[in-house]
């Protein structure tokens, strides 16, 4: 696992909002969120080589109140600010009409060296 | 002092010119056309391989998609029609029209299929396959539209 991946499951760990990685078994009640390694999403190095990487992960978050969303996101985005940077970004807002759950979307680009790649994040 | 310039050839590079502004839409479609082909075809790809499970109906449970979904979804890629706009030329790949399909009994429209897999909802787990297909195809479209155009002004300007 890269450690900036680590590092920000880690910290959405520590948040209020309930995290889980890959998905839940079981929905929770409330608002809750989801956390993966997506994928590897460039090369870094010059002649395929593969010292340092660069990875996507995503994080989503569910939750049922709008009322709710400015300290859903704000938490959310300033924790992965604190472990990205800069490179986040908002991939998307949608809303379930059947379940009555507004799901919103980030895509956070990780880097660092990696040894044992996750078989859910896939090839590069 | 005076100084005299005289140019030549400003004819043949004006009808040159003319000759590319003239065709100018049409490269640019053929361009495009070959990177959207090959971004259609990375989407397949990567929709292919999409982990699937068999469909159960269970409200608290976050599921994989089914093969049916998956299938649905991997033979709807679609290059949207060209919209022209002066001499530029726009398109979509994806899933923009590609209508419905009946899965479980209910008919569904295949857009939201692709989007529940690829954004994942609270009853679908991700596979952010759409995103992995413009990580990997987006430098080979480019280079295939750059290679496109290339050759076509060169072929132009070689007849002008």
């Amino acid at each position: 696992m890269p450690a900036e991946y680590e590092s920000l499951v880690g910290a959405l760990k520590l948040t209020d909002i309930p995290f889980a990685e890959y998905g839940w078994k079981t929905r929770p009640e409330g608002t809750y969120g989801t956390v993966q390694l997506d994928m590897e999403s460039a090369g870094m190095d010059a002649d395929g080589g593969k010292k340092d990487r660069s990875w996507e992960a995503s994080v989503d978050v569910f939750f049922p109140k709008l009322a709710d969303r400015q300290s859903v996101i704000s938490t959310v985005e300033e924790t992965i600010e604190a472990v990205c940077g800069d490179s986040w970004e908002l991939n998307s807002i949608q809303y379930e009409t059947s379940t009555g759950l507004f799901h919103v979307e980030w895509v956070c680009r990780l880097f660092g060296t990696v040894e044992a790649v996750p078989e859910e994040a896939g090839d590069a | 002092m005076a100084y005299t310039m005289k140019t030549e050839g400003v004819e043949e590079i004006k009808k040159m010119l003319d000759t590319l502004g003239g065709n100018a839409q049409h490269t640019a479609a053929k361009a495009l056309y070959n990177g959207a082909g090959i971004m259609a075809d990375e989407m397949e790809k990567q929709a292919g391989s999409i982990k699937t499970a068999p469909f159960h109906y269970a409200v608290f449970i976050q599921r994989e998609p089914s093969p049916e979904e998956k299938a649905v979804v991997q033979g709807a890629v679609g290059i949207a029609k060209f919209r022209k706009d002066g001499n530029n030329v726009q398109t979509s790949v994806g899933y923009g029209s590609s209508g419905y399909a009946e899965i479980a009994g209910k008919k569904k429209p295949i857009p939201l299929i692709a989007n529940a897999i690829n954004s994942g909802t609270s009853f679908m787990r991700k596979q952010p396959f759409v995103r992995k297909a413009v990580n990997r195809a987006s430098s080979r479209a480019s280079a295939a539209i750059r290679e496109s155009i290339e050759k076509d002004v060169d072929t132009i300007t070689k007849q002008a």
